[in-house]
């Protein structure tokens, strides 16, 4: 009997200590700025995260509710603008790769909301022969806000069905996305150094004049393997004339390190933009365009010999941005 | 709602395991990882079943089944009531909570100075009295009305601009009327908003490109069908639209460069910096990047901005352009720091025999030449005589290396015959995927115009000791080591270019597998030739191939090519990007090209077992 009461007691104990314990969560949660919906479904850890993110970011809710309405729907609406713009979302990484920070409109293009992932750690979500290279790129170096541009290619996981609806995490397929933005170093040990990126999603949905556009294929060496006619106004060459040609044959020779690592984006990822370069013209000068290809598998359907791979190939979008440049 | 990597997960598992992170081990190198990617099998997660095969249970049946960590925790009995691999996620559960916890406690103020760890429940305390500090006289966020947002607008806009760097502008499609423009403007053009906002757009713009940009806001359009791309074939699709529908609908994208004014008072300028015929004007303009779409607003909603009771044709709609504008660099930084091009420097590239495929408006200036006249000739032919044994030991390590290679100062010959000393820096430019050398890139900086300094120049350098070269000595054809020069034999200049570049191609073949032309970036040369490599490389110290002799036959495998191969060893020093560097060295352990095509395959197959495959049938491109 006596075993029976001292289990007894150290049961009510217990339960008294969870009981208190998940009333301080809830006290945390409360404090946090989120829809009722989503606090009544956080977790606890979930709770920490968001908290550990709500502080880093410096809140600062303390502010007059009139005041804030008109200036707050300014700032929305130009944010709102900006980010349709983009075609993305907002990132906010600590040096180790927290999400400190994401903006909402992050769950149209991964399927999974704010409150699920910030505070979440990077690496968690992204391919791993990435992480060396997003690794690369939190490493900030001190001196002075602003100063880096960081521009790169990662492979994230993402929720979303190709027809837009959010499925569980475990069906997750590997989502492109194209990361830019700046780092910010902050000496102030109360401030947190961390990169401020904008992200969006490859291939990018552009609806741009097709009088400026060409499409182009490639094999996995960069040489022309098919061109679209409208080549011809644009840079001059007939498609003919560009078929086995290399792309770093018909770039400014300044632009060969861009191409370079457009190339090796396309390799180990699949899909790439290329930021802005220049292609020569025919009979001299050049053009400044911007180039957003994919790897597309092979388009043979031929299955007999499964073990041997297809030839692969790239497709490739251009866009002349600028008239022809006589240097 | 996340995914883990367990293989054996078949207990009870509650609420809280889903809530867990990825428990991807970040220890894993690339190909192990890719390997544990691709094969994940996620179990489910069956609820309510516990195996009690080696249980001791204590039977506990009123417990919260979300507390059993707290449990464990809090009553010291051993309790075996599941297989292993489930305490290792209760572990691991307690782990991240506990680390959660740390984290939290060093971001408290009040949680810092203490020296000894404190517990849970108190960190989370300090966490609620540290919350409701900082947001002050504001109470709690549950008023219905108030939008909650983990940064404020106003704040996400500062992010935002910031992280991109430009400025949002809105303009009228009609007469360009600037409606809006964001406050980053002024750092970027330094205007002040006041001063832009309901000025035109033309006003600002460079005149030679007013006529683009006009074409930019306009609605008339040669090819108004949207441009699908069918990405299975590659092929275009035809889709049918209206014309000037799909150009002018809310939405259509615009992306263009123009030069833009900018008030110089307090902004240096890059001068040095920009190129050709924008060094005049970059006293005034720079050139923005500016990209966005197309809105439509029907007028009744804008008041005084719009300007359809103006026109009687847009009395109805406001169309607009919102784009945001971004200054855009001309200078790309190369892959071994910045390259500036001075006025006084021009940059020319060759195939690998040293036939200029490339050569930059600027060299018209210090050589004379136009770029076409030099164009698929070959860079010996101009060189002058007593340069030419250093260049072609140049050319000779330009190939055999991946780092910049700085020639001496040697003698260009101009259109009419005078020479220009120049001194260029090389470096060959590899294809990442077949690594074979596109061209040499060459950046030539003048040292001197004056033709009278046109006596001996560049002979400090190794044109050494070179025993064979001694055996025909003659003061009329140049001594280049290597390059045959039997008696009776004409050396033409040209022919230096293509031999050199032959003896590479030779090396490479001998040395190369039969499949390395092929689609194999995973195989490095030196796979295949292991021994010779280790060879050479006792023999040879690095980049003196200079000294050693090297017969004019190109098959002989005693040549210190092995300076090739070092290349290889210093991957991580490379000064281009190759694809060892960027994905690293566990790649490289692939032995066989099949293994190396595989996981290139299940790389590019986006999804293998992470869920569905990403339908390529499906993914239309709309241009």
């Amino acid at each position: 009997i006596e075993r029976n009461l001292v289990q007894a007691i150290s049961r009510e104990a217990a339960r008294r200590r969870r009981r208190v314990e998940s009333d301080v969560f809830g006290d945390l949660s409360r404090l946090l700025p989120l829809q009722p919906s989503v606090r009544a479904h956080l977790d606890k850890p979930s709770v920490i995260r968001l908290t550990l993110s709500y502080i880093r970011i410096g809140c600062d809710g303390a502010q007059d509710e009139e005041e804030k309405d008109t200036e707050e729907f300014e700032a929305s609406q130009e944010t709102n603008m900006y980010l349709g713009i983009l075609e993305g979302f907002v990132m906010v990484l600590s040096t180790e790769g927290d999400m400190i920070f994401l903006s909402d409109n992050v769950s149209k293009y991964m399927g999974l909301t704010q409150t699920e992932l910030m505070g979440h750690n990077i690496f968690e979500y992204t391919h791993p022969c990435d992480h060396e290279e997003i690794r690369s790129n939190l490493r900030l170096t001190a001196g002075g806000e602003y100063i880096i541009i960081q521009d790169f290619v990662m492979r994230i996981k993402s929720a979303l069905t190709h027809r837009g609806r959010t499925a569980n995490l475990k069906s997750a397929t590997w989502k492109v996305l194209h990361c830019q933005g700046r780092a910010k170093v902050c000496v102030d040990p109360s401030a947190v150094s961390c990169l401020l990126l904008t992200c969006r999603p490859l291939p990018l949905s552009h609806t741009l004049l097709s009088r400026y556009t060409f499409t182009s294929q490639h094999s996995m060496d960069m040489r022309f393997t098919y061109c679209d006619q409208r080549v011809t106004s644009l840079l001059g060459y007939r498609p003919e004339e560009l078929l086995g040609r290399s792309i770093y044959d018909l770039c400014h020779a300044l632009d060969t390190s861009c191409l370079n690592k457009n190339h090796l984006n396309l390799c180990l990822k699949n899909q790439s933009v290329s930021g802005q370069y220049r292609m020569l013209v025919k009979g001299g000068g050049y053009v400044w365009v911007e180039s957003h290809s994919a790897v597309i598998p092979s388009v043979r359907p031929s299955r007999s010999r499964p073990g041997i791979p297809q030839p692969l190939c790239i497709l490739s979008v251009t866009y002349v941005l600028r008239c022809v440049h006589y240097f | 709602v996340n995914v883990t990597f367990e293989q054996q997960v078949d207990d009870v598992l509650v609420e809280e395991e889903q809530s867990t992170s990825v428990s991807l081990p970040s220890l894993m190198t690339p190909p192990s990882a890719a390997g544990m990617s691709l094969s994940v099998e996620l179990t489910r997660k069956r609820k309510g079943s516990v195996d009690n095969q080696d249980s001791k249970c204590v039977s506990v049946p009123d417990v919260d089944m979300e507390d059993d960590q707290n449990r464990y925790k809090d009553q010291h009995v051993k309790v075996k009531c599941f297989r292993e691999p489930h305490s290792q996620i209760e572990k691991r559960r307690r782990d991240k909570m506990n680390n959660l916890i740390d984290k939290l406690s060093a971001m408290i103020p009040t949680c810092n100075p203490m020296s000894r760890k404190l517990d849970k429940l108190t960190v989370l305390r300090m966490a609620v009295q540290h919350l409701k500090s900082l947001k002050g006289s504001a109470s709690s966020f549950s008023e219905a009305n108030y939008k909650p947002s983990f940064l404020p607008d106003e704040e996400l806009k500062h992010l935002v601009l910031k992280a991109a760097d430009g400025f949002l502008f809105v303009v009228g499609c009609d007469r360009g009327k600037i409606v809006f423009v964001s406050e980053s403007v002024t750092k970027i053009l330094n205007y002040s908003r006041a001063e832009l906002i309901g000025q035109s757009l033309f006003d600002y713009i460079h005149p030679k490109d007013m006529g683009k940009v006009k074409e930019q806001l306009s609605a008339s359009e040669l090819y108004p069908r949207e441009r699908l791309i069918d990405a299975k074939t590659g092929l275009q699709v035809q889709a049918d639209l209206p014309i000037g529908a799909a150009r002018l609908c809310s939405g259509a994208r615009r992306s263009f460069f123009c030069r833009m004014k900018y008030n110089k008072i307090s902004i240096k300028v890059e001068e040095k910096e920009s190129q050709g015929n924008v060094l005049l004007e970059s006293q005034k303009y720079c050139t923005v990047h500016c990209t966005g779409y197309m809105r439509s607003w029907p007028t009744s909603q804008l008041g005084a901005e719009g300007e359809g009771e103006v026109d009687k044709q847009e009395s109805s709609h406001f169309s607009c352009l919102v784009a945001v504008g971004r200054v855009h660099n001309h200078s790309s930084p190369q892959v071994n720091g910045e390259v500036r091009v001075k006025p006084t420097e021009f940059i020319t590239r060759y195939a690998m025999d040293g036939k200029f495929t490339f050569v930059d408006q600027r060299a018209t200036t210090i050589l004379g030449y136009l770029p076409q006249e030099l164009l698929g000739t070959s860079c010996y032919e101009y060189f002058h005589q007593d340069d030419l044994p250093h260049l072609a030991d140049r050319h000779r390590k330009v190939l055999r290396s991946k780092e910049k290679i700085e020639t001496n100062c040697y003698k260009f010959k101009t259109k009419y015959g005078s020479f220009v000393t120049l001194q260029s820096q090389w470096f060959s430019f590899v294809n990442p995927w077949t690594k074979e050398l596109e061209y040499i890139v060459s950046t030539n900086t003048v040292i001197s115009y004056d033709p009278s300094r046109a006596g001996r120049s560049g002979n400090k350098s190794e044109q050494s000791s070179n025993p064979k070269a001694s055996e025909d000595c003659k003061k009329s054809p140049p001594i280049i080591p290597g390059i045959s020069s039997t008696p009776g034999t004409m050396i033409y200049a040209g022919s230096i270019g293509t031999q050199i570049a032959n003896e590479l191609l030779d090396f490479n073949r001998t040395n190369s597998s039969p499949s390395s032309g092929n689609v194999s970036p995973f195989s490095l040369p030196q796979d295949k030739s292991p021994q010779i490599h280790n060879q050479i490389s006792n023999s040879v110290p690095n980049g003196e191939t200079s000294d050693m002799e090297i017969p004019g036959k190109s098959s002989s495998e005693s040549e210190p090519q092995g300076a090739a191969f070092s290349g290889g060893e210093t991957l991580m020093e490379n000064s281009q990007l190759d694809l060892e560097s960027v994905v690293g060295p566990g790649l490289n352990s692939l032995s066989s090209d099949e293994a190396a095509m595989a996981v290139i395959w299940s790389l590019l197959e986006t999804d293998t077992n992470l869920g569905e495959a990403v339908d390529f049938e499906e993914m239309h491109w709309s241009l």
